[in-house]
């Protein structure tokens, strides 16, 4: 029997030439992408693993008779309604956001696996296209069973296919990274920042938290899907090496928008998670710790030892690791009706820690978090409305997010009139992501924009109900109806 | 009705404002703060910004030319 060194490359690294077409015909730049080289330039490229398809069949099926082994000792609707209340919504959050996202980054890896430009890159995608099917079945299996214990989740399955602000935020980044992008663009965008820069994130930090908090089912399920990430993530690393060597301008472009990009969606998930969906006692580190190890320190290291550049707006990232999640939490739990998981108020000792991890820029959050708790104290116990915005909120054109970059003390919203239209951006890195190819992004219409069109309703409730898909039953709610130790009513 | 992006300073986030041709400055600033006031309790004395510049209190949409879809800032005054 031949070894396994003697076959392995006839198997997963094998190129032919063309005799009655061109290359530039079988790999159009447009699927493929730029820079547009003939395979002699792509002929070296590999990564580390070198799976064969029998192997990884194996190791798949052993991951999932793992995971239901877990699902069947702690993944039950009971153990469910053991875990901290707030704790619950970072399960809401994530099984409404990861499944279908993932299921669009089986396209993105399919088209890998057909106009990537060598072989071997073709058959990692092909298997990290099979890794994306699972990690869109496995949570939506896990988290939308859960719908017996808590009607929310329901939004597992909803949310993308809703036309909910998050939704249509998360629809944008996804379908651009993800369905939309060529090969090359997906590699570098896709594999290198996103995986390979933060799901870290996730897969360590958050998983930890899991772990604290006795969410076993989501620390095994965190798990699995790492193993995979781990590996189809190494073909995002030789793809940007050979691009940066023909076109370095093209791919630091490629990271600058893809990191900002990124960091958004993470900000606003993981940095609700981490800060304020955990309880106290629990938490370990802050978001902005976090960050500051698995994604600020690793990826300038990966950058800088590869000759490329941090992204130019450096400052305005530094800065936003320490406000942007907290401006967009405060506004989104006064909006909470708006999405499908509940909200909490910090507490005095929540707030102390947070001054503690925040020192710079915390005194600026917490008198908007005391002006919600004056507005508890003199409000009824679950009477959310009378603790709920009515105006409708503004969104930026390109992230589709909420305008809630920069401080309290200076937002930095701004305008731009391009084409005959008004056009404005939550922060410098959205504007300058726009402007580099206007064409992508100039037709896409933010919330308000479809409520000045008419084709969305201006009245919040039915915004909510007509428009994001939500119901009395199912929209978010503080996770304790206001009935906090630190909040004391009357006697009136 | 002119549709217009409204920041009022102390707040997390922008609020879409719709003002009259012949709303006040003051007008539009209070409209401001009412959509913020859940965050950042309302204050007495502010001024408005429009593309950076504080405006008249007293003078009209229409006299200071603010177009649809610009941003105007409320900031309040320090005693």
């Amino acid at each position: 029997m031949l070894k396994r060194s003697s076959w392995l490359d006839a198997a997963r690294k094998l190129d032919w030439e063309f005799s009655y077409v061109r290359e530039e015909d079988v790999f159009p730049e447009i699927a493929s992408g730029k820079p547009w080289l003939f395979h002699d330039a792509w002929k070296n490229w590999d990564e580390p693993f070198r799976t064969t398809y029998a192997e990884y069949v194996k190791m798949q099926c052993a991951k999932g008779e793992a995971l239901g082994a877990v699902r069947e000792a702690v993944g039950k609707p009971e153990d469910f309604e053991k875990l901290p209340a707030e704790w619950r919504s970072v399960l809401k959050l994530h099984a409404a956001t990861l499944p279908l996202a993932e299921f669009a980054a089986v396209v993105g890896n399919l088209r890998g696996a057909r106009f990537g430009r060598d072989s071997a890159w073709r058959t990692m995608a092909t298997l990290g296209a099979l890794d994306e099917l699972r990690h869109t079945q496995i949570p939506l299996s896990l988290m939308h069973s859960l719908v017996r214990a808590d009607s929310q989740f329901d939004w597992t399955h909803r949310l993308y296919h809703s036309n909910n602000w998050v939704a249509i935020a998360a629809r944008h980044l996804a379908d651009e990274l993800l369905l939309a992008s060529n090969a090359v663009e997906f590699a570098i965008g896709t594999h290198y920042v996103f995986e390979t820069g933060f799901t870290n994130l996730q897969f360590v930090a958050l998983a930890t938290l899991a772990r604290d908090v006795g969410d076993k089912m989501f620390e095994a399920m965190v798990h699995s899907i790492q193993s995979d990430e781990a590996r189809h993530a190494q073909i995002g690393l030789p793809v940007l090496e050979i691009a940066m060597q023909h076109d370095r301008a093209y791919a630091q472009y490629l990271l600058d928008k893809w990191f900002w990009r990124s960091f958004l969606l993470f900000a606003v998930v993981t940095g609700f998670s981490m800060d304020y969906l955990t309880p106290v006692e629990h938490r370990a580190r802050s978001f902005k710790e976090f960050m500051q190890e698995w994604v600020v320190e690793q990826y300038l290291q990966s950058i800088e030892s590869l000759g490329l550049e941090k992204p130019w707006y450096w400052d305005t990232f530094l800065s936003a690791v320490e406000n942007y999640h907290h401006m967009v939490y405060a506004s989104a739990y006064t909006y909470r009706a708006s999405v499908w998981f509940d909200f909490v108020v910090p507490g005095p000792r929540e707030r102390a820690w947070l001054k503690s991890k925040y020192p710079s820029t915390w005194d600026m959050y917490d008198p908007i978090w005391q002006s919600i708790t004056d507005r508890w104290k003199a409000s009824d116990i679950g009477n959310d409305f009378a603790v709920h915005g009515t105006a409708i909120v503004t969104f930026c054109d390109m992230c589709q997010l909420v305008l809630s970059g920069g401080t309290p003390e200076k937002n930095t919203a701004n305008t731009l009139a391009y084409g005959g239209k008004k056009y404005i951006f939550c922060s410098g890195p959205c504007r300058w992501i726009f402007t580099q190819e206007p064409h992508r992004y100039q037709e896409h219409k933010d919330v308000v924009k479809r409520v000045l069109a008419g084709e969305a309703p201006p009245n919040l409730i039915a915004l909510l109900t007509r428009y994001f898909g939500l119901d009395y039953a199912t929209w978010g709610r503080d996770a304790f109806r206001g009935d906090y130790p630190f909040i004391q009513r009357g006697p009136w | 009705m002119i549709p217009l992006y409204g920041f009022l300073q102390g707040d997390t986030i922008g609020t879409l404002v719709l003002a009259e041709d012949d709303d006040t400055a003051q007008i539009l600033a209070d409209k401001v703060q009412a959509s913020a006031r859940l965050r950042v309790p309302t204050s007495p004395r502010v001024r408005l910004l429009y593309r950076g510049h504080a405006v008249d209190l007293d003078a009209t949409v229409l006299q200071l030319g603010i177009q649809a879809l610009e941003r105007i800032d409320v900031v309040r005054e320090t005693p």
